[in-house]
């Protein structure tokens, strides 16, 4: 098990190295201050101000660094989280073995299983770090312009209510629903592996991975009743179970059930990537 | 220690097969050449070797251990270099070899700094290998290759890129490899000089099949080859044979101690009409190329030599 975190340890060193790791990271920020200036504007504050003293009473209190924290999360990662997750998954073995690198990994006594595990966590591992990194700078961010204090004011359209939370819990369920943001992703981080397990030009993986969710989410969004008892079988419709994590109650049940259902579908993915990267030649 | 049982394999859409039904072995301490054209299914059987290609039929055996049956078992200590290995360019040497290393189980830092410095690498080993040239790269590539303390390195086109003091020093290391430790080495390579100087033996495959494996010695040592062209081919060729030579296309080998006068006379004599009976240096160029120019299905003349 030991040699097993070794080598999980080695591959994260390996991504972490990269110089467009930081470059995407460089991304996020800037997209992270284009949303902070937006809703720091003057026309979106007085719009703020008017939505917040309508349901939660003190604008002072309610748009804090924790409020302006989550809209900036909530809002680049909507921009640009499937791209980025499709992208580090359909890249990390599919670019691996159109370089050649594979190769020199393949000759040693490491099962192609070990091998895909140690690639597919070290995945899971990074988009994590990379949504830990997004909720720590938008926070900061809204701290800088808020300041230390204050509540919290959650609401989406897939709330049912306004979510309003005190200082201390706010930070913390703030904290977990960037974890829980993390973790949803697993059907895009398993889709884009699998595909990279294919004889498939690493570009070609992040497009089709990008191209499923935009479909599922348009297919998920169709205003049609009958389209109802449906709904909840597109992946997009169950990645909004992180705002779960967000309700004033959390309803678990749900929340489990969702995160099965998004896990099933990322394992289904790796396993499919398995067997099909076990039958495959690669040749020298 | 190496071992190759009717292997055969045949890739998804292509018309022939990159590997059929081919067998030969390699004995403990031996460097044995596999040669061949583009084509001819080196890099296959390389890939079937070490378990990245999954052959239709047959087995690989290294140590007696079946690749396809125990993969990790086998490889566990098999060094392998590629024709122009990718390393992680953003990483310095020495992180390189650790990454790779980690996937082998873990070496002790000592025996990697050992091996860094025998490759000559110490100087550069903390530098990014995107700033190493082509040979640096190389030795790189060796010293991930004998990491895993290797009793099988499988070398592949190693050479390919040298400058020619590189390869001399290159050739040199292998052989002072199979010297110090008694490695077992396979070289695929298309520089028929080179397999010449450092090989004990060749396997020669031709379009997916063998089509010659023995001793390098076994074809140079005791024998002449001569350039004949007759007009009439047929009678002068079982002439030839009758006179106790072996033919390769337009070349008969004799034995050397056959006077080249006493065989000129003895085929005038019993009627080749010849235009030509030139001695040519019998090396291994013109045995690879007479192999690797008559197609095994249509039967190169070669008697014993085809095993």
């Amino acid at each position: 098990m030991s040699l097993f975190f070794n080598q999980l340890g080695w591959e994260l060193f390996r991504l972490f190295a990269r110089r467009r790791t930081y470059i995407g990271f460089g991304v996020f920020l800037a997209v992270e201050l284009l949303f902070f200036y937006l809703w720091t504007h003057e026309r979106t504050q007085k719009d703020m101000e008017q939505f917040i003293s309508r349901v939660a009473g003190g604008f002072d209190e309610y748009f804090s660094a924790l409020t302006l924290g989550f809209l900036i999360v909530a809002f680049t990662m909507l921009l640009l989280g499937v791209v980025f997750v499709a992208l580090i998954a359909g890249d990390i073995l599919a670019k691996e073995t159109e370089d050649g690198n594979l190769r020199l990994i393949l000759v040693r006594p490491v099962s192609r299983l070990r091998l895909l595990l140690v690639k597919f966590l070290s995945c899971q591992i990074y988009t994590s770090f990379l949504f830990l990194f997004v909720g720590v700078t938008a926070l900061a961010f809204g701290i800088l312009e808020r300041g230390w204090g204050g509540g919290m004011l959650v609401w989406t359209p897939e709330l049912p209510r306004v979510s309003l939370f005190e200082w201390n819990e706010g930070l913390f369920r703030y904290f977990l629903a960037i974890f829980g943001f993390s973790l949803i992703y697993l059907p895009v981080t398993g889709m884009a592996f699998m595909l990279g397990c294919f004889k498939i030009k690493p570009a070609a993986a992040t497009i089709l991975t990008v191209a499923f969710c935009v479909a599922d989410r348009v297919l998920s969004s169709i205003p049609i009743p009958a389209f109802d008892p449906y709904r909840d079988y597109f992946i997009t419709s169950r990645m909004t179970a992180w705002l779960f994590l967000l309700y004033q109650d959390i309803p678990w049940a749900r929340l489990l059930e969702s995160s099965a259902w998004l896990f099933g579908f990322g394992l289904t993915g790796f396993l499919i990537g398995w067997m099909a990267f076990e039958r495959r030649d690669v040749k020298s | 220690m190496l071992q190759f049982n009717c292997v055969s394999k045949r890739f998804p859409g292509a018309v022939k097969p990159a590997l059929d039904e081919v067998s030969f072995s390699v004995g403990k301490g031996r460097i044995c050449g596999l040669l061949g054209h583009n084509g001819a299914g080196k890099s296959t059987a390389l890939g079937v070797l070490l378990g990245m290609i999954h052959p239709d039929s047959g087995e690989a055996f290294i140590g007696g251990v079946s690749v396809q049956q125990s993969r990790e078992a086998a490889v566990s200590r098999v060094g392998a270099i590629f024709e122009a290995p990718a390393f992680y360019d953003y990483l310095s040497g020495w992180r390189n070899l650790k990454v790779l290393t980690a996937y082998s189980g873990g070496v002790p830092e000592s025996l990697m700094r050992e091996t860094v410095a025998w490759v000559g690498l110490e100087k550069r080993i903390f530098d990014r290998v995107s700033t190493y040239s082509h040979g640096m790269r190389q030795r790189l590539a060796l010293a991930q290759a004998l990491l895993p303390e290797p009793e099988l390195l499988i070398l592949d086109e190693p050479t390919d890129g040298l400058d020619p003091g590189g390869i001399v020093e290159f050739r040199h290391q292998v052989l002072e490899l199979r010297d110090r430790l008694g490695l077992t080495v396979l070289l695929s390579s298309h520089l028929l000089t080179e397999v010449e100087q450092i090989c004990d033996e060749v396997v020669i495959l031709q379009g997916g099949c063998k089509v010659y494996e023995g001793a390098v010695s076994g074809f140079q040592d005791g024998r002449k080859f001569y350039r004949i062209d007759s007009e009439n081919d047929k009678l002068t060729r079982k002439l030839c044979t009758d006179l106790g030579g072996e033919v390769f296309g337009d070349k008969v080998a004799f034995p050397v101690e056959k006077n080249p006068a006493d065989l000129l006379t003895a085929l005038v004599a019993k009627g080749a009409r010849l235009s030509r009976f030139a001695p040519e240096a019998g090396s291994l160029e013109t045995l690879y190329l007479q192999f690797s120019q008559s197609t095994p299905e249509s039967g190169v003349e070669t008697g014993a030599q085809i095993r």
